[in-house]
C-alpha cells in the first residue's frame, strides 16, 4: 500500500515536471506566444474593421439598338435591380460596349432585344444578351444572380407594358372593371416579405470571429505541441527520459495538461477580446464554451503529437502545422460550408478538429446552444483515437532507440 | 549489523557489438566495472565510446552479446534500477529557456523527487558543481563549460549509485577539466561507480581502470600503470652517463629486458623491476667507466601509451591476416 502511494506520488511529481517546464518554457518565449495568438486576432480584428460586407455594384453599360422601344434612361436600368447595378452609360454602339468590357473599364454588358413588346403579342421569345468578363468563380456567381434579376425585372416590365396595351384593347369588350387591375399586378401578382428569424443578426464579425476563436486554439495546440516534442527528440532529451524513471504517459499527460491550461488561458483572452471588444455574442454558457474549447484542445494536442512523431526537424513540424491550418482554412467551414465539398471530402474536413470546433463556437455564440451535440462526440472520438496512438508510439520510442 | 558492500561488478558486458546499416561500430566489447570504481573508456573520436554507453544505459539497443547493469539488462531496467543510474549525454540537452535551478529541478523531479526534498538537492548539485551563483540564470547564457557543469549537476541531483558520463570534459579549458575530475574522484570517493568516456588520453590518470577503444574494438584495459608496462614490456628508466656510452655496457645485467639510445649520452631502458635493476645499471657503468649524471623512472605520456597500444595492436592484426592468408594459400597447394 505504501508502495502504491509512493508511486502515485512520484507519477505526480513527474507529470508535474512536464506540465511546470512546458508551461516555463512558453512563457519564457512571450514573442512567440504573442505571435500565435494576437496574429490571428490582429488578422481578425483587421478583417472585421476593414470589411463591410457590402460589394460594390457592377459597372454596366447597356445598348439599347436605335430601333428599340426599350427606355434609354440609366435611372430605369438601375431601378430594376437595385443596389447592383451602377449604369455606367445606354448607347447603341455595341461593339464600342464589347470593347470597353474585353478592357476591363465595365464590369457586364446588357444588349436588350430590338422590339420586346410587338414580339411578346407575336408569341415570340426575345433574347437580351448579358456578358462579363471574369476569373473569380465568386464574382461569377453573384454576377449570374444579378443578370437573374435583371432579366426577371425586365421580363416583368415587358409584361406591363404589354399588359397596359392589352387593357385598353380589352376595355372596349370586357367592360370599365378590366380597368381595375393594374398592369403591375398583372406583371408581378406575387410579392414577398423576408424576415431572418436567427437570434442574432448575420454580421461578418460575429460570424467569423467564433471561427477564427476555433482556429486558434487549435493552431496553437499543434504547433506548441508538435515543436515541443521534436525539440525533445532533436536535442537527445528522449535519451534523458529514457533512463530515468519517466513512463510514455507520465510525460503525455504532464504534456497534456501544460497546454490544456494554456489553452483555457488564451481562451480566455482571445474570448474576452471576441465578447467585450469586438462586441461578438455570447448566447450560450460560459461553461460549455470551455467544454468545447477543452475537447478541442485535446483533439488538438493528438496531431501535434502525431505532427512531432513524424517530422525530422522543427522546420519539418512548422511546415506540417502550417500545411494542417491551410487545411483547416480551406476544409473545416470556415470559408466555404462543409457540405459544399463532396462526400468523400466532407470526410476529411470532419477529420480536422477544427470543423467541429468551429460549428460549435459558432452555434454556442450565435444561436445559445449546440444544435450538433454529434460533433462533439466526434471531437472527444478524434483526441482519444489521437492520444491513444501516440501513447502507443511514444512508449516504443522510449523504450529504446532503433 | 549492515551488510558489507558488495563487491559484484556493477557493470557487466559480454561481447557486445553493434551495427548501424551492417557497419559495424562497436565489435565484441568485454569487460567489468567493480564498485566504487572508475572505468574510463577511452579513445578517438568515433571510436564507438558513446555507443557503448548508449547500449549500457539502454537507450540504444545492441546487434548482440549482453550486458547487465545492477544485475539487470539495460533494455529491461526496472523502475528501481532506473532511479539508482545517471547519464551525462555528450551534448548539451538541457532546457535553454529555463534557469540552472529549474534544469536541476526538473531532471530532480523526473525521478519522482518532491518539491520539498527536490530544493535542498537542487542546492546540493549546484553546490557540488560550484553553480550556485549562477543558478538564476537561464541555461542559454551559461558558458560551455558552465553548460557541461550544469548536465553534470542534473546527473547527479538524485544521488545515483552508477553514472555513465559521456566526455564531460569535451570542449572545457585545461583548468575546468581538472576540476571536473576532482569532482568525479569525490563521487567514487563517496561509493559511486563511474564508467566515463573522454577522448582526451591524458585524462586517463584520473580512472581506476583504462578501457581503451579504437575501431569500435577494445584495445586494452587495465589500471594506468599497467598499461604503460604492457606497452613498453615493463617498467622503463631513462638514463643520462657524463660522457658518451655504449648499450652494451649494460646489456648484461639482470631484468633488463631492452635498451634504446637516443643520443650519445642517453639511454632508455626497459626492466622487469626498476627497483631491484637501477643498482645493477649504475654499477655496471661505473665498472665501464662511466659516471651517471641522472637516472630516473619515465612516465610515458598516455599519448604514447595509447599510440603504442594501437601500433601494436594493428601489427598484430597485419600477422593474424598474413598468416590467414598463407594458410590460405598452402591449402590451395596442398588441395
Amino acid at each position: 500500500m505504501g508502495d502504491l502511494a509512493q508511486g502515485i506520488s512520484h507519477s505526480l511529481v513527474r507529470m508535474a515536471s512536464f506540465t511546470g517546464k512546458e508551461l516555463r518554457e512558453v512563457v519564457r518565449r512571450p514573442g512567440v506566444l504573442a505571435s500565435l495568438i494576437l496574429g490571428p486576432f490582429l488578422v481578425m480584428f483587421l478583417f472585421g474593421l476593414g470589411y463591410s460586407g457590402y460589394r460594390a455594384p457592377f459597372a454596366t453599360e447597356i445598348v439599347v439598338p436605335a430601333e428599340s422601344d426599350f427606355s434609354r434612361t440609366a435611372e430605369d436600368y438601375e431601378s430594376l435591380a437595385p443596389g447592383r447595378l451602377e449604369i455606367t452609360q445606354v448607347g447603341e454602339d455595341r461593339d464600342a460596349a464589347e470593347q470597353r468590357l474585353g478592357d476591363g473599364d465595365i464590369d457586364l454588358l446588357v444588349i436588350v432585344p430590338d422590339s420586346s413588346a410587338e414580339e411578346l403579342r407575336a408569341g415570340n421569345q426575345t433574347t437580351i444578351r448579358v456578358a462579363w468578363n471574369q476569373v473569380d468563380p465568386v464574382y461569377d456567381q453573384l454576377a449570374t444572380l444579378a443578370t437573374s434579376i435583371l432579366v426577371s425585372s425586365l421580363n416583368a416590365e415587358i409584361i406591363k407594358r404589354t399588359a397596359a396595351a392589352g387593357i385598353t384593347l380589352a376595355e372596349g369588350e370586357l367592360g370599365p372593371e378590366v380597368r381595375d387591375i393594374s398592369p403591375e399586378v398583372i406583371a408581378r401578382p406575387t410579392t414577398a416579405e423576408t424576415e431572418n428569424v436567427a437570434p442574432t443578426a448575420p454580421q461578418v464579425l460575429n460570424f467569423f470571429g467564433p471561427a477564427v476563436f476555433a482556429l486558434v486554439i487549435q493552431h496553437l495546440a499543434i504547433t506548441l505541441t508538435a515543436l515541443s516534442m521534436v525539440r525533445e527528440r532533436l536535442s537527445g532529451q528522449m535519451d534523458r527520459f529514457r533512463v530515468a524513471p519517466v513512463t510514455s504517459m507520465e510525460l503525455l499527460v504532464g504534456k497534456y495538461i501544460a497546454y490544456a491550461v494554456l489553452s483555457l488561458a488564451v481562451s480566455a483572452i482571445v474570448g474576452v477580446l471576441l465578447v467585450g471588444v469586438l462586441g461578438v455574442p455570447l448566447l450560450g454558457s460560459v461553461a460549455l464554451l470551455i467544454g468545447i474549447v477543452m475537447l478541442l484542445t485535446f483533439a488538438s494536442l493528438g496531431f501535434g503529437l502525431l505532427i512531432s512523431l513524424v517530422a525530422d526537424s522543427e522546420r519539418q513540424a512548422v511546415q506540417l502545422s502550417m500545411l494542417i491550418l491551410l487545411a483547416s482554412v480551406f476544409f473545416s467551414g470556415f470559408v466555404l460550408p462543409v457540405t459544399d465539398f463532396a462526400e468523400w471530402m466532407q470526410y476529411i474536413a470532419y477529420g480536422l478538429p477544427v470543423t467541429h470546433g468551429i460549428a460549435g463556437l459558432q452555434e454556442l455564440m450565435l444561436r445559445g446552444r449546440v444544435v450538433d451535440v454529434w460533433m462533439l462526440g466526434v471531437l472527444l472520438g478524434i483526441g482519444v483515437v489521437l492520444y491513444v496512438g501516440s501513447l502507443l508510439r511514444l512508449r516504443r520510442v522510449l523504450r529504446t532507440a532503433d | 549489523m549492515t551488510a558489507p558492500p558488495s563487491t559484484e561488478p556493477i557493470i557487466v558486458a559480454r561481447d557486445v557489438s553493434r551495427a548501424f546499416d551492417g557497419r559495424t561500430v562497436v565489435d565484441g566489447l568485454s569487460f567489468d566495472v567493480d564498485p566504487r570504481e572508475i572505468l574510463g573508456v577511452i579513445g578517438p573520436s568515433g571510436s564507438g565510446k558513446t555507443t557503448t554507453v548508449r547500449m549500457l544505459t539502454g537507450t540504444l539497443g545492441r546487434t548482440s552479446g549482453s550486458i547487465r547493469v545492477l544485475g539487470e539488462d539495460p533494455m529491461r531496467f526496472s523502475r528501481r534500477a532506473r532511479g539508482r543510474i545517471a547519464y551525462m549525454p555528450q551534448l548539451f540537452s538541457l532546457y535553454e529557456d529555463l534557469s540552472a535551478q529549474e534544469n536541476v529541478g526538473f531532471v530532480a523531479a523526473l525521478y519522482g523527487i518532491g518539491p520539498f526534498k527536490r530544493r535542498r538537492l537542487i542546492r546540493h548539485a549546484l553546490d557540488v558543481v560550484d553553480l550556485t551563483d549562477a543558478r538564476h540564470r537561464l541555461a542559454r547564457d551559461l558558458s560551455g563549460g558552465m553548460q557541461r557543469r550544469l548536465e553534470l549537476a542534473c546527473a547527479l541531483v538524485h544521488s545515483p549509485d552508477v553514472l555513465f558520463i559521456d566526455e564531460p570534459t569535451a570542449g572545457i579549458d585545461p583548468l575546468l577539466r581538472q576540476a571536473i575530475w576532482d569532482e568525479l574522484r569525490t563521487l567514487k570517493q563517496e561509493g559511486r561507480t563511474l564508467l566515463v568516456t573522454t577522448q582526451y588520453v591524458t585524462e586517463a590518470e584520473y580512472c581506476d581502470r583504462v578501457a581503451l577503444i579504437a575501431d569500435g574494438e577494445l584495445v586494452a584495459l587495465d589500471t594506468p600503470d599497467e598499461l604503460r608496462k604492457l606497452v613498453f614490456g615493463g617498467d622503463v628508466l631513462d638514463v643520462t652517463a657524463e660522457r658518451a656510452v655504449d648499450p652494451d655496457m649494460i646489456r648484461q645485467v639482470s631484468g633488463i629486458t631492452g635498451v634504446r639510445q637516443p643520443g650519445p649520452r642517453q639511454l632508455i631502458v626497459t626492466t622487469d623491476d626498476a627497483a631491484s635493476t637501477t643498482p645493477q645499471i649504475i654499477e655496471a657503468l661505473r665498472q665501464a667507466g662511466v659516471g651517471v649524471s641522472s637516472l630516473e623512472e619515465h612516465q610515458p605520456t598516455f599519448d604514447e601509451v595509447f599510440t603504442g597500444l594501437v601500433e601494436q595492436r594493428r601489427a598484430m592484426r597485419g600477422q593474424e591476416a598474413r598468416s590467414a592468408t598463407e594458410r590460405e594459400h598452402a591449402g590451395v597447394r596442398g588441395g
